[in-house]
């Protein structure tokens, strides 16, 4: 059984991001990034299934630039067996992503696609359910636990008040929630061994995909800081601003 | 904009060729300093020993402006390979501005051997008329660049660089900085939240956090495939070892006495030695201790006293041995002993393979024969320091190094440059860790409005670490390729220990300085920092002893 694992190149979670002064976007220039941890995630749940003997074969898949191949190096330093890396420098968005996806998988044929649910830059957590929906393959998100089984796939899904668990025929679609799973670092020796694995390299119109933005970024800013309170001298005033400023008694 | 400044932001740099010249320029004042400094030294065409002790100030003195002559050639050299591999960029040029002007003006001006000696060409013999003719253009040109300008202009990318595993581009390549990102990660999330309450509480580090180190393949680094090991290069080893220094020092010399064990056995053992020791410790199954020191031998090893007396098939041990760091949990100790008693020199000494039962806090030494004492220390903690005592101590005489009496001291001898370059590394690591929490409390702590970073005596400081950091890695990078291209390289080694040692104290100094009163309090690990720092120029050659080794090879005249 052969899985697919999408990695995305994102700013480092350790990271504190700052605005561009033009509020174009984030400055990334000099920026350390990572693979987004919720992608770590989905690669560790593939190996698993690997070791476990329900896998045969793992191929990592990025979008993006020329150094995400290393986010792919990192995914098979982990274990993931190749790579495809799909080169684009601008940014891309989730549908974009979803539709270069369904054109790997209509060409790799995997049984199993396993993405993390948004990656941490911009949150969209969309794709995963737009390439169910461009499959029309039945989906799994924010999995807690996934069981694979013959020839179909239990995921335990992290909802509103509690826990479902959804029975998918494969080939399925699953997104990674948090507590999914702990990913593993990769080893020095699996490092080295990492370096001789193959990374395809595609562009976005092998798979007659469009990545032009369909969405226009109207400005983007820091969070406001908090403002700084006031004191009050007596319960009475205290009551008074609560009544009357802030309206919420 | 001043020239530095708009030079600074332009690509195409006339940079190189300055260093270079600045380079060969210190090259001949220190072809200079060498020939003065040799008629001080030398009785007869020979080094003499009370002359050299005498003069100990312009010998050692010597050796510290060798070490900074070598850092500029260094300089110069990374700046050429960063140019030809299209990755110097904005911050790398800046970094190389700022260290090369200081340590160039510091050449000409006096160069801090320790924080209360300073060397001046006047004290290596140097006349003012000769050094002035070695400040060429260049020079002068290169020690003007760093000025306030540049360094506010570094300040500023530094700041942007925050989160950035090095400051600057290493040079090193991609497997290795994929190395170096996965140690991190490692050393990050196991480390990191709990190195300052394992200080604190003098704990030993977790047997889980060394199980992982071993899977992860920490100890097997640089020991050859056949024997278990990945066959990996030293520069492998170094960043290795930087990353765990910069989490914590102890959980980056857990390698050391592997490192050192895998060398003597490599190097001096018999084929069946290497056959069974080396497996287990490339796989961490086996963790070793180097037992050299004594009480009355520290850097003057032949005056060593411990003996053992071969008796049928095995050595009997006696004698006390000091400092040994991280006994009570290790299963085989590299033991530097007297074989021959009759030999009072480096002749007599052996290296025993010896064995032993892994303690406890309660039981330290479940053996027989050895007995031993904590020294409590004020940091470089998480191992555990001891004194031993041998009184019959027991070793299978099959466990001679190389299977050969008297060959101790020249076995040891070679594990040396191996050591240094994994000792610099450390210092790299605990510097690197000083810089990031100075940088950090520089940003949050808030002083007549401001972020204390926008204060220059408080960027200067972390511009100043961000620059020796980056020499310091280049000398030491420079001295793991030597030793992996099988060059001798102990000169190399020896410098880049002396130097990351100061810049490691240096930086852990200041980084507290900026934290101010709070540095100064327990709990903020800054001040765990400046303990561990301190240990870099005692251990593995202290400072003094280092400058001297590297004074009298370069003076000797035979190299």
């Amino acid at each position: 059984m052969k899985v697919l694992v999408a990695v995305k190149r994102v700013i480092d979670f350790n990271v504190k991001a700052r605005v561009k002064p033009d509020g174009s976007g984030i400055d990334l220039a000099n920026v350390k990034m990572s693979m987004n941890p919720f992608d770590e995630i989905a690669v560790e749940e593939a190996i698993r299934m690997k070791e476990a003997g329900k896998a045969t074969e793992i191929v990592a898949v990025s979008v993006g630039p020329q150094q995400a191949s290393e986010t792919i190096r990192t995914a098979l330093a982990m274990g993931a067996d190749r790579g495809i890396l799909v080169k684009n420098d601008g940014p891309v968005e989730p549908l974009a992503v979803a539709k270069i996806l369904k054109g790997i998988v209509d060409a790799e044929k995997p049984n199993l696609v396993i993405l993390g649910k948004q990656a941490i830059d911009d949150d969209s957590n969309q794709t995963g359910q737009m390439l169910a929906a461009l499959l029309n393959w039945p989906q799994g998100t924010f999995a807690s636990k996934v069981a694979m089984e013959a020839d179909s796939v239990s995921v335990t899904r992290e909802i509103d008040g509690g826990l479902q668990t959804v029975k998918l025929k494969l080939p399925a679609i699953v997104t990674t929630d948090l507590r999914l799973n702990e990913p593993r670092y990769a080893s020095l020796p699996n490092i080295m061994k990492a370096k001789k694995k193959p990374i395809d390299e595609k562009t976005p119109a092998d798979y007659g995909v469009d990545v032009a933005p369909r969405l226009k970024v109207v400005k983007t800013a820091e969070p406001a800081g908090r403002k700084a309170g006031v004191k009050v001298d007596s319960v009475a005033a205290l009551v008074d601003k609560l009544k009357n400023e802030a309206g919420v008694i | 904009m001043t020239q530095a400044a708009s030079r600074a932001a332009g690509a195409d740099t006339d940079l190189l060729p300055l260093l270079i010249e600045a380079s060969d320029s210190v090259q001949a004042l220190l072809a200079e300093a060498a020939a003065s400094v040799r008629l001080k030294v030398t009785e007869g065409g020979k080094l003499s020993s009370a002359a050299l002790e005498r003069e100990q100030h312009a010998a050692h003195g010597y050796a510290w402006l060798a070490t900074y002559v070598e850092s500029v050639r260094q300089l110069a050299a990374y700046t050429g390979r960063m140019i030809e591999a299209n990755r110097f960029g904005e911050i790398e040029e800046l970094l190389v501005r700022v260290g090369a002007g200081e340590y160039l003006a510091q050449i000409f001006g006096g160069i801090p051997m320790s924080q209360g000696e300073m060397l001046r060409l006047a004290d290596l013999g140097v006349t003012e008329q000769k050094a002035t003719a070695r400040m060429t253009p260049a020079v002068k040109e290169l020690i003007a660049g760093n000025n306030a300008v540049t360094r506010a202009a570094l300040a500023k990318l530094i700041a942007k660089a925050q989160g950035s595993l090095t400051i600057g581009d290493a040079g090193l390549d991609e497997t290795l900085d994929a190395m170096r990102a996965e140690m991190h990660r490692f050393a990050e999330s196991e480390v990191v939240p709990h190195a300052h309450e394992w200080h604190l509480k003098n704990e030993y580090i977790p047997m889980e956090i060394i199980s992982k180190m071993a899977e992860l393949g920490v100890f097997g680094l640089t020991i050859p495939e056949e024997y278990g090991g990945l066959g990996l290069g030293k520069e492998s080893m170094v960043l290795v070892s930087e990353e765990l220094s910069r989490a914590w020092i102890g959980v980056g010399s857990l390698g050391t006495r592997s490192e050192i064990a895998a060398e003597l056995i490599l190097g001096g053992g018999t084929d069946e030695q290497k056959q069974q020791w080396l497996p287990k410790i490339a796989s961490g199954e086996i963790l070793p201790t180097a037992v050299f020191t004594e009480p009355n031998t520290g850097s003057d090893l032949a005056s060593l006293k411990t003996r053992a007396e071969k008796n049928g098939d095995v050595y009997k041990v006696y004698g006390n041995k000091t400092w040994i760091t991280h006994p009570v949990r290790a299963d085989l100790m590299t033991l530097l002993c007297r074989t021959k008693p009759e030999e009072k020199g480096y002749q007599g000494l052996s290296i025993l393979l010896a064995e032993k039962p892994r303690g406890d806090n309660e039981n330290p030494f479940p053996a027989e024969g050895m007995t031993g004492g904590e020294i409590e220390v004020i940091g470089y903690r998480g191992m555990k320091e001891f004194e031993i005592g041998f009184d019959g101590f027991e070793v299978k005489a099959e466990n001679l190094l190389g299977g050969v009496e008297g060959n101790g001291f020249k076995q040891l001898m070679q594990t040396f440059e191996a050591a240094r370059i994994q000792t610099a590394a450390r210092a790299i690591g605990v510097a690197q860790c000083a810089m990031e929490l100075g940088l950090r409390y520089a940003h949050e702590r808030i002083q007549f409005g401001k972020p204390l970073y926008s204060f220059p005596r408080v960027s200067d400081k972390i511009v100043s670490m961000a620059a020796e950091i980056l020499i310091a890695r280049q000398l030491t990078y420079h001295a793991a390729r030597e030793k992996d291209s099988g060059r001798r390289c102990d000169l190399e080694a020896g410098m880049a220990k002396l130097l990351a040692a100061r810049i490691a104290w240096a930086s852990a100094d200041n980084a507290l300085q900026i934290h101010g009163g709070n540095g100064f309090a327990m709990e903020y690990p800054v001040s765990r920092v400046l303990a561990d720092a301190r240990i870099l120029s005692i251990f593995e050659g202290a400072a003094e002893i280092q400058a001297q080794v590297i004074a009298r090879r370069l003076l000797d005249g035979t190299n």
